[in-house]
């Protein structure tokens, strides 16, 4: 208990005498705990929603019959013969645009009469009553979210088509996850053009044999291409899909928290100094080094618990926001999903707290160690250790040298179970080399630009200056902190632009067509509405068309990762196409190769992911058969992460037979004014919900996806300038009260109090400086880094190295901006300080 | 003559304009809510070239006084003149541009500033003040307290007495017509406080500078031509060397 009281009058109470201080420090890592919060409440979130809108009305089910392509009726057939107690449950699943409000839902069909005697089926289309005449099965039931009642009509857009449907029944998606439509399904066969197929069969198996053993036993009976899983594999796909996203995001959003390190570490290190005499007077009174450590960690821990609990709170609020961001993403760049609730389970809120607490120790040890090491009559001055500092110099800069070539080393071996694992050890050396050198650098810079920054600024230009120098500890653990949210920011602005320039050439290459269409509804990468192909027929004679491509798209899963298959019309095209291809080979080169052949294109991040390589072979899985493909190829693909696979048009209906595209690719001929060309698509689909773009239209499309995902990776780079501008500002408060008695020598001197503000502010305005200077140098290493090594063994894209001049000059702007501003009211408080009484206080 | 509220001349012969005068002046803290006057009703006139020494025990009133007379305070009644003028007419930018020109000071505890040279401490005034010539200015002067030696050094590879020198130095960079010393001796050994007490005495006669200086020193007192003794704010005596 005296303990605590000791610990309360010594380390708390002065905290309070400074709440201004104290409560940026805790903001600070309030922030950097909510931010790691919100980005894992979010991603699991947005990862659990694939659970709800696609594992929905699994039922009780054990496996899952899939076919790429779909399963022909047959296969049903056979399973219910089998001489086997399974309960067989075939599926189709799709999605429906309701037209009234634009919204896409999960549309799942299933066999209503079969299935009506099944409680699991009653229990979810609670329009049971419905299922009991079959004359009434030709409508829809409709989740209780929709807003529909029964016996009401609803307009549902459908691949290209739009359609009344009658709301059977409605029943409660509370369970769910949102909103499903359900349609019996012989009546999505016939609405969807899948005439003849299912999209899946799933399967209640007895216990006995083990499900591996009727995994076995089922395949045996069914052909090549059904792939037999358990109920979930999809979900389990997708998870590890959006693994490497996932993960890379989670590493971003630990930046703030190590910002926040930071400024703890300068906090303690602020508490260290000032308490010097109280630390030889505690430990001259019988204190062991052991409780002065202990008191100072107490205080770093007392700072990261107050901050985590806050930034739990924060964090639940934020997680809001990055779930609208990260749920865009996903269905823009992986998989169709509505976002899932944000579940703050007390095992978030634990972690969280020790996430805040462990780095807030951790940051506090260095500093408290030394505290600790005093000796009760040890009594150095401020110049003297600050001179102690000066002299280690050479040293750190010697390990940050070690650290730096340590990172180089670390860039160079291979991802380890598909983390890049070495990338990330690498651009934490490069961030500890950087901390490490900042002293000589700081120091450096300081003295040699001294007298020119007195000559430019005045006299303040080298008061501030020969200051930062003599609290060089101080000013290097701001500079560090501040570099490095600036670094992040340098080299994620430097990648993302990189992979923007990358795309905007790989679109110009790719994208040549004039018109492109593609059914309306909301756009996702692994939705493929078809468009008919007689319409692509009537579309191709129409006059001015030189070319039309039809695209067909399906989902297909390989070696336990989905992907998309798809198939280009390349004898029509040839002459238009410009595909970039890894080999360096000439686009019509690769498309004579494709034609008339078993023989595919890769995508360059399915290569990755599969560790393919031009020359190999890949056994597809296309309706009920399995077919050995020779990749010819590996193309430059920015259009999904999960990779694509290619071949000829003509190829693909060998093995799927359904000649309906998903997008159409028109190619206008020399002379024709496209506005006309266009008008004649126009009529010529008239009936059908088609849209149509201009090339310049779908590029912007693209890009507008593009910059949308990657606004959570800037909002996160935003608040960790904001963690460090605010340790900035938490900082210069310290300095304000720790050297009042140099500014009222000054005021003695002659100087006015407007000299005192633009002292501050050029002080901060150097931290600024030194910082964006610094964290450049830092953020272009680690953008390096981020291109060659991280994003390359994450995801497998190669990019471009740009330079995104105007963003980086207007951000490292920004900051420097901000810096100074942090100094306003330091700033303030200075001006304000009576020189007479700070003068004399001893 | 011996007066705590009147009027005090304490003119050398042949001075006709004091570098400062104050009338009357009084200044008033607020202590735990209690009204404190530091200073009470006290009347001086410093002519150029005086050197006065301000005694009393700690808390008379010495340093109030001394800020006051320096234009780092407004007093509470009374007037303050600097060279002629009132401070009470000044806003704190005039009151600041008063001190650049007209005033030094030197502290007990020397307050050189840590980070800079001593050659820079010296010029800071000059800067401060935007004039020409500084660095020049600052080598006359440490050349005057025998430290041009030491112009690059850093104030903690000096000794006590030099940094007072320094400041002396510092004080004197913009040739101000007053200069107020607070306890300069204070923190110095008898030697080297003689020292610094005989170069105050050097200021005085050859440069023509008034000297007002807090001391409880009796050596130092007794180098000066008009000790000033101070008790609870007032004046309580004035001897004349």
């Amino acid at each position: 208990m005296s303990r605590l009281t000791l610990f309360y009058r010594l380390i708390l109470r002065p905290l309070f005498r400074e709440p201004l201080r104290t409560a940026l420090t805790v903001l600070a890592v309030a922030l950097g705990v909510a931010v790691v919060l919100a980005i894992d409440l979010a991603g699991n979130a947005a990862a659990g929603s694939f659970r709800s809108s696609i594992e929905t009305l699994m039922g009780d089910s054990d496996l899952e019959v899939t076919a790429t392509g779909g399963l022909p009726d047959a296969v049903v057939g056979t399973l219910a013969t089998l001489p086997y107690a399974i309960r067989v449950r075939p599926r189709i699943q799709d999605f429906v645009t309701v037209v009234a409000t634009g919204q896409t839902v999960p549309l799942i069909a299933i066999d209503l009469i079969g299935e009506s005697a099944d409680q699991q089926i009653i229990t979810v289309a609670s329009g049971e009553e419905a299922l009991k005449y079959p004359g009434n099965l030709d409508g829809v039931w409709l989740g209780s979210s929709l807003n529909a009642k029964a016996g009401s009509t609803i307009r549902l857009l459908i691949n290209d088509h739009v359609r009344d449907y009658t709301v059977r029944g409605v029943f409660d998606d509370s369970a769910e996850g949102g909103a499903i439509v359900v349609m019996d399904i012989a009546v999505a066969q016939n609405e969807l053009g899948r005439t003849g197929r299912v999209d899946s069969v799933l399967l209640k198996v007895p216990d006995s044999p083990p499900l591996a053993e009727w995994q076995s036993r089922l395949s045996g009976a069914l052909p090549a291409g059904a792939m037999v899983r358990p109920v979930g594999s999809r979900t389990s796909e997708n998870q590890r899909m959006l693994a490497a996203f996932r993960w890379n995001l989670r590493v971003l959003s630990y930046v703030a928290l190590l910002v926040g390190g930071f400024l703890i570490y300068n906090t303690i290190s602020v508490s260290v100094v000032r308490r010097r005499p109280e630390i030889g007077i505690v430990r001259a009174l019988g204190a062991s080094r052991r409780s002065v450590l202990a008191a100072f960690l107490a205080e770093a821990a007392c700072f990261g618990f107050a901050g985590a609990v806050l930034g739990c709170a924060l964090g639940r609020v934020l997680a809001t926001g990055a779930l609208k961001l990260l749920s865009a993403t996903v269905q823009a760049l992986y998989v169709s999903s509505r976002p899932g609730a944000i579940e703050l389970t007390p095992a978030s809120l634990v972690i969280a707290l020790l996430i805040g607490v462990g780095m807030s120790v951790i940051a506090a040890l260095p500093p408290a160690s030394e505290a600790a090491r005093v000796s009760p009559m040890e009594a150095m001055s401020r110049g003297q250790r600050e001179y102690a500092t000066r002299v280690h110099q050479g040293r750190d800069m010697l390990i940050a040298l070690g650290l730096a070539a340590g990172g180089i080393i670390c860039a160079v071996p291979p991802a380890i179970a598909g983390k890049p694992l070495f990338g990330y050890l690498s651009a934490i050396l490069l961030i500890a080399a950087s901390a490490l050198a900042i002293p000589a650098v700081a120091d450096g810079l300081l003295h040699t630009s001294a007298h020119g920054l007195q000559k430019i600024i005045g006299v303040e230009g080298l008061l501030a200056s020969r200051s930062l120098i003599g609290s060089l500890r101080r000013t290097s653990v701001l500079v560090g902190a501040l570099s490095t949210a600036i670094a992040m920011m340098t080299s994620v602005g430097i990648m993302v632009g990189s992979f923007r320039q990358t795309v905007t050439t790989w679109m110009n290459d790719q994208l040549q067509a004039d018109l492109y269409l593609r059914p309306a509804g909301n756009p996702a990468s692994d939705q493929h509405p078809t468009i008919p192909n007689e319409l692509a027929d009537q579309l191709a004679k129409l006059p001015g068309v030189a070319g039309l491509d039809r695209f067909r798209a399906y989902e297909f899963s390989y070696e336990g990762l989905p992907a998309t298959l798809g198939a280009a019309d390349f004898h029509a095209v040839q002459p238009f196409r410009k595909s970039a291809f890894l080999s360096g080979r000439s686009a019509s080169d690769v498309y004579s190769d494709l034609q008339g052949n078993d023989a595919v294109v890769v995508s360059e991040p399915f290569a990755h992911k599969h560790h393919l390589r031009r020359g190999d072979s890949i056994t597809l899985p296309l309706g009920d058969r399995r077919v050995p493909f020779h990749i010819v190829d590996v193309s430059y693909d920015y259009a999904s992460e999960a990779g694509y696979v290619v071949m000829d048009r003509a190829t693909l209906l060998q093995y799927l037979p359904d000649p309906d595209p998903s997008n159409l690719a028109i190619y206008v001929a020399p002379g024709f004014d496209l506005e006309t060309v266009r008008a004649e698509v126009q009529k010529t689909i008239a009936g059908h919900d088609i849209l149509i773009f201009s090339n310049r239209n779908l590029r912007a499309e693209a890009i507008r996806i593009f910059d949308r995902t990657f606004v959570i990776t800037y909002a996160l780079e935003a608040i960790s300038i904001v963690v460090a501008v605010m340790g900035i500002a938490g900082a210069l408060l310290a300095l304000v009260v720790d050297r009042r008695r140099e500014f009222g020598l000054l005021r003695f001197l002659g100087a006015a109090t407007s000299q005192i503000r633009k002292l501050i502010l050029v002080e901060a305005g150097l931290i600024g400086l030194l910082a964006n200077l610094v964290g450049f140098v830092l953020g272009l290493a680690l953008s390096f880094i981020l291109i060659y090594v991280i994003n390359k063994q994450s995801f497998g894209w190669t990019i471009q190295f740009h330079w995104p001049a105007a963003i980086l000059v207007s951000s490292l702007a920004g900051v420097f901006l901000a810096t100074i501003l942090a100094g306003l009211y330091p700033a303030r408080i200075a001006i304000r300080l009576n020189p007479i009484e700070v003068v004399h206080e001893e | 003559m011996n007066s705590a509220t009147g009027r005090v001349p304490l003119t050398p012969v042949g001075q006709n304009h004091p570098v400062a005068s104050l009338d009357r002046v009084s200044k008033e803290y607020r202590s735990a809510g209690q009204p404190v006057r530091a200073v009470d009703g006290v009347s001086l006139e410093i002519f150029p070239g005086s050197f006065v020494a301000l005694v009393g025990r700690s808390g008379c009133g010495k340093s109030t006084l001394l800020n006051l007379a320096g234009a780092m305070d407004f007093p509470t009644s009374g007037e303050v003149r600097l060279d002629g003028v009132a401070t009470s007419s000044l806003d704190d930018a005039g009151l600041t541009r008063l001190r650049r020109e007209k005033v030094g000071f030197i502290f007990q505890s020397f307050q050189l500033l840590p980070t800079l040279s001593v050659i820079e401490n010296v010029e800071l005034p000059l800067l401060l003040a935007g004039a020409p010539g500084a660095r020049e200015a600052a080598k006359l002067r440490l050349d005057w307290v025998e430290l041009e030696s030491y112009a690059a050094r850093l104030p903690h590879q000096l000794s006590g007495g030099q940094m007072q020198r320094v400041a002396i130095a510092r004080a004197l960079v913009h040739e101000p017509k007053l200069l107020l010393a607070d306890e300069p001796t204070g923190n110095l050994d008898t030697v080297t406080g003689n020292l610094i007490l005989a170069l105050l005495r050097r200021i005085a006669t050859e440069q023509n500078t008034a000297i007002l200086m807090a001391t409880h020193s009796s050596e130092a007192a007794a180098l000066s031509d008009v000790v000033v003794h101070m008790r609870d704010g007032r004046i309580e005596q004035i001897l004349q060397h």
